[in-house]
């Protein structure tokens, strides 16, 4: 019995080790990911999104100013806007893996429009899973970062 | 039992501490959907925020043959929130409006905020830090509202 139960930690041991390890030896992740289209004005931007977005199998989903239904729609501010996308096979998948999930959900970025171009911010989905610490959500959080560093990086051509 | 309590004794010394996983503000109670979405609203109002937008992703998958994960996500703002993070560092812009996510579990209905401790690690510096801070209670006290009601 004592026999059986000294495996058991070892394993635990082992198995801690190995996580926690791996945890920490994870890079740290930026906050957030950005890109700037210099010269470039807002409508010009968001065109450009929209084509790398769905260049790189993902949907629209719709676009609004910072503070829209805050203020009347006139009053709206017209140098910060939001641009959502989805892709639902990736969003069904992490939901399920993890509801916390939705910290990521839906994609976003956010475009503020200056004298010289267009600065574009996304928060950093690996960052935000790091954070979560669920190892398999991680993995795909690293793969839809590097879809939004391709998806800006369009965006600025 | 004794002898195994002592390499239990030594793993305990020797294991790294657990990674520091912060979790989000939570609020529970039996309610449906609709009624927690009416009920959010409510409560954002009763703090001087507006339901800015309910975005169906439960019913969105389930119309394009998906599960029904049972989550729906709300955003709610306010047009000072928005001032404030324009003036103290345009990066907070990302978190709004403010984001919350409801979860349905047995007719169980939780509502979690994001997670706002890892932000507030990498905002050490004011005014960005106070206001992270601020909206942090403001979305606690819109979760005990909703819980009460």
């Amino acid at each position: 019995m004592i026999h059986r139960i000294r495996h058991l930690l070892l394993f635990l041991a082992v198995f801690w080790v190995g996580v926690s390890g791996a945890l920490a030896a994870e890079e740290p992740e930026p906050v957030i990911l950005t890109a700037t289209a210099e010269g470039k004005n807002m409508n010009e931007v968001m065109l450009a999104l929209h084509g790398a977005v769905v260049g790189h199998n993902y949907s629209f989903v719709r676009q609004q100013a910072i503070d829209s239904r805050l203020v009347p729609y006139g009053q709206e501010v017209r140098s910060v806007r939001l641009f959502y996308f989805c892709n639902m096979a990736s969003m069904d998948r992490a939901l399920r893996l993890d509801p916390r999930a939705a910290q990521m959900i839906p994609y976003r970025v956010t475009l503020v429009e200056t004298p010289t171009g267009v600065d574009m911010m996304a928060v950093n989905p690996a960052w935000i899973a790091q954070g979560l610490g669920n190892p398999v959500l991680q993995a795909d959080a690293v793969e839809l970062k590097r879809d939004y560093l391709s998806i800006l990086d369009e965006a600025t051509l | 039992m004794r002898r195994a309590a002592l390499p239990l004794a030594i793993l305990l010394a020797v294991l790294p501490a657990p990674p520091a996983w912060a979790e989000p503000l939570v609020a529970s109670k039996t309610a449906s959907m609709q009624q927690a979405i009416e009920d959010i609203t409510l409560a954002a109002a009763n703090h001087d925020m507006v339901l800015v937008k309910d975005q169906p992703i439960d019913a969105a998958l389930k119309k394009r043959g998906f599960g029904d994960p049972h989550v729906r996500i709300l955003f709610i703002g306010s047009e000072t929130a928005v001032r404030w993070a324009e003036a103290a560092d345009p990066r907070l812009l990302n978190l709004l409006p403010l984001r919350l996510t409801l979860v349905a579990r047995d007719e169980q209905l939780t509502v979690m905020t994001d997670d706002f401790e890892p932000w507030l690690r990498e905002f050490t510096e004011e005014p960005a830090r106070r206001l992270l801070k601020a909206w942090q209670v403001e979305l606690r006290e819109v979760l005990d509202d909703f819980a009460w009601q």
